[in-house]
């Protein structure tokens, strides 16, 4: 589960991310070295997902490297689970809820061969897991978008992987779904996990997250969550943005309760 | 049992015409099935493309043999929707068009060469040239029992393949970014299932005709989708929605001569189509007004 002594888990070195010719991320540094609820936030359009997009090869690198456990993301990829954004998917789409966790097992299983009892349990467990096992022949779009969500991390789960990657988990979920979700990435942190999120809500982020990365098209600060999120950072991060001084308030309140 | 009544007119037509209706109902068995995976990964139009490039292909490869053999214009045929579809990715890639002024773009320029090829073969009274147009609006009548069983070993190989795929090519349909992040070929997939509907809308031809082949690859999967939430069995009613369809289309054309089979088989997809909109369960019309009732007096 540990990676080798000197190997950080995730390394993003010098990182530049460009749409056609238009830079989103500029000369990214951030390394994270040990296990944990690992968040990243910044405002809309600040890059966050595209961080994650080019650390799963999604997206090519207009510059520097990405490395999983000093290695680059194609070699290790069966060590990393995805939990995309949900809006990206069709879920008119005729699958069930089981059908979807399935192809979290799908990597492992290689070209052409189909799942088996062994991957059935797999995903059995993944759903139980997200509180999700009643409805598992139900078709996905006849969910609740909390457990939409909750399928997409049942699907991350039956990867079993080391590090997980989470866009916007909490995006348009209910509270009920947050804390289950919330409550499923503890455990995966529990059990010496790396959980890297993609995240926008700061006065939640104050209180899940071990750690944090502010993102605004660069590296504003990265660290424990508690002396990163201080007023200076956010307003840094936040920098004339009109919903600067709500947020930033409600964040900094949080802290002050949480700490 | 007693064969259903309407066979019996075919029988009475001859046995080449059986052979034929045979072939042609796996050609829409495959075309259904094949289809549902345009539909799914929402690329109904891509096909349209090619078909409607299919006329191109026909016509040279007439031109170049001198000879009106089936196989030898249908490879031609597939051919030449295959330059269709990348001049169609091309234009995307290195212009600012849109996808479906692309598609419209291509769809229109590719058919107008091809009508302009056959009605110059046509109008110079190249010998053999006449019956380019039964590619236009599809004429089963004229085909052989050989050109039959091609269609239907055609059609196996791709059902075959596409079953042989079904997990990787469901997954990609779903959840391309999820696919790409846990090491799946997305674009050889994905160009996998073009080339089937490919060969799917060249195979339809004859039953169907360039303009209308579409249909096949597009109304069944709408339609099967209506009945059911599961992919495979979505993947076996298309089919089965493809086969009665076709065999609509081949048996009217049989009984009244000279009438395309492409409209009949559309009409009779588009029927299929209405129904399934209007009484499936769960999904249908008439389900979901009940339900609207249902709810409004609660």
């Amino acid at each position: 589960m540990h990676p080798p002594l000197g190997e950080p888990i995730l390394e993003f070195h010098d990182v530049t991310v460009a749409y056609g010719r238009r830079p989103v991320l500029w000369n990214v540094d951030l390394t994270i070295d040990e296990p944990g609820l690992f968040g990243i936030i910044g405002p809309n359009g600040a890059g966050k997902s595209t961080l994650l997009k080019a650390a799963l090869g999604l997206i090519p690198l207009a510059g520097g490297t990405i490395t999983f456990f000093g290695r680059p993301f194609a070699e290790v990829r069966g060590r990393i689970g995805y939990v995309p954004q949900r809006e990206t998917v069709d879920w008119d789409f005729p699958v069930s809820v089981s059908d979807v966790v399935l192809m979290g097992t799908y990597g492992r299983l290689g070209w052409f061969r189909r799942p088996g009892r062994r991957e059935r349990d797999l995903a059995g467990e993944s759903l139980a897991r997200v509180g999700l096992a009643d409805v598992a022949g139900r078709q996905i779009g006849k969910l609740s978008g909390g457990q939409q969500q909750r399928v997409f991390l049942a699907r991350a789960l039956a990867q079993q992987a080391d590090v997980y990657v989470l866009d916007e988990p909490m995006a348009g979920v209910d509270a009920r779904s947050q804390e289950l979700i919330f409550g499923v990435l503890s455990e995966l942190r529990d059990a010496g996990r790396l959980v890297v999120v993609v995240h926008h809500d700061l006065r939640t982020a104050a209180q899940w997250f071990d750690r944090v990365a502010l993102i605004d098209m660069r590296l504003v600060a990265v660290g424990l969550t508690a002396t990163v999120l201080t007023p200076e950072n956010l307003e840094r991060t936040y920098a004339g943005r009109l919903d600067l001084l709500d947020e930033l308030g409600r964040a900094v309140e949080e802290r002050g309760r949480t700490s | 049992m007693t064969a259903p009544i309407g066979i019996e007119p075919l029988l009475a037509i001859s046995h080449n015409t059986l052979v034929v209706a045979c072939g042609v109902a796996a050609v829409g068995f495959a075309a259904g099935v094949i289809g549902c995976f345009g539909v799914l990964r929402k690329r109904a139009l891509v096909g349209d493309a090619a078909a409607h490039a299919t006329l191109v292909g026909v016509a040279l490869a007439f031109l170049a043999t001198g000879r009106r053999d089936l196989p030898v214009l249908l490879v031609g045929g597939f051919i030449s929707g295959l330059v269709a579809l990348g001049v169609l990715v091309l234009l995307k890639r290195c212009s600012r068009t849109r996808d479906d002024a692309a598609t419209a773009i291509v769809l229109s320029v590719s058919f107008g060469l091809g009508i302009t090829l056959v009605s110059g073969i046509t109008a110079r009274g190249i010998p053999g040239g006449a019956g380019l147009e039964q590619f236009l609006l599809g004429h089963t009548a004229a085909l052989t029992t050989a050109d039959a069983v091609l269609l239907a070993a055609v059609s196996a190989a791709a059902v075959l393949l596409l079953v042989v795929l079904l997990k990787e090519a469901t997954l990609v349909a779903f959840d391309s970014s999820f696919a790409a992040a846990t090491g799946w070929p997305v674009a050889l997939i994905d160009y996998c299932l073009v080339m089937l509907v490919a060969v799917m809308v060249v195979a339809g031809l004859p039953a169907a005709g360039a303009v209308l082949v579409t249909a096949l690859v597009v109304i069944p999967p709408v339609a099967a989708r209506q009945w059911t939430d599961r992919v495979p069995t979505m993947l076996l009613l298309s089919g089965v929605f493809g086969v009665v369809s076709a065999l609509c289309g081949v048996a009217v054309s049989a009984v009244v001569p000279r009438l395309a089979t492409g409209p009949l088989v559309v009409l009779a997809a588009a029927f299929i189509f209405a129904v399934s909109f209007v009484v499936a369960p769960d999904r249908g019309w008439w389900a979901r007004h009940r339900q609207r009732l249902a709810h409004q007096k609660q």
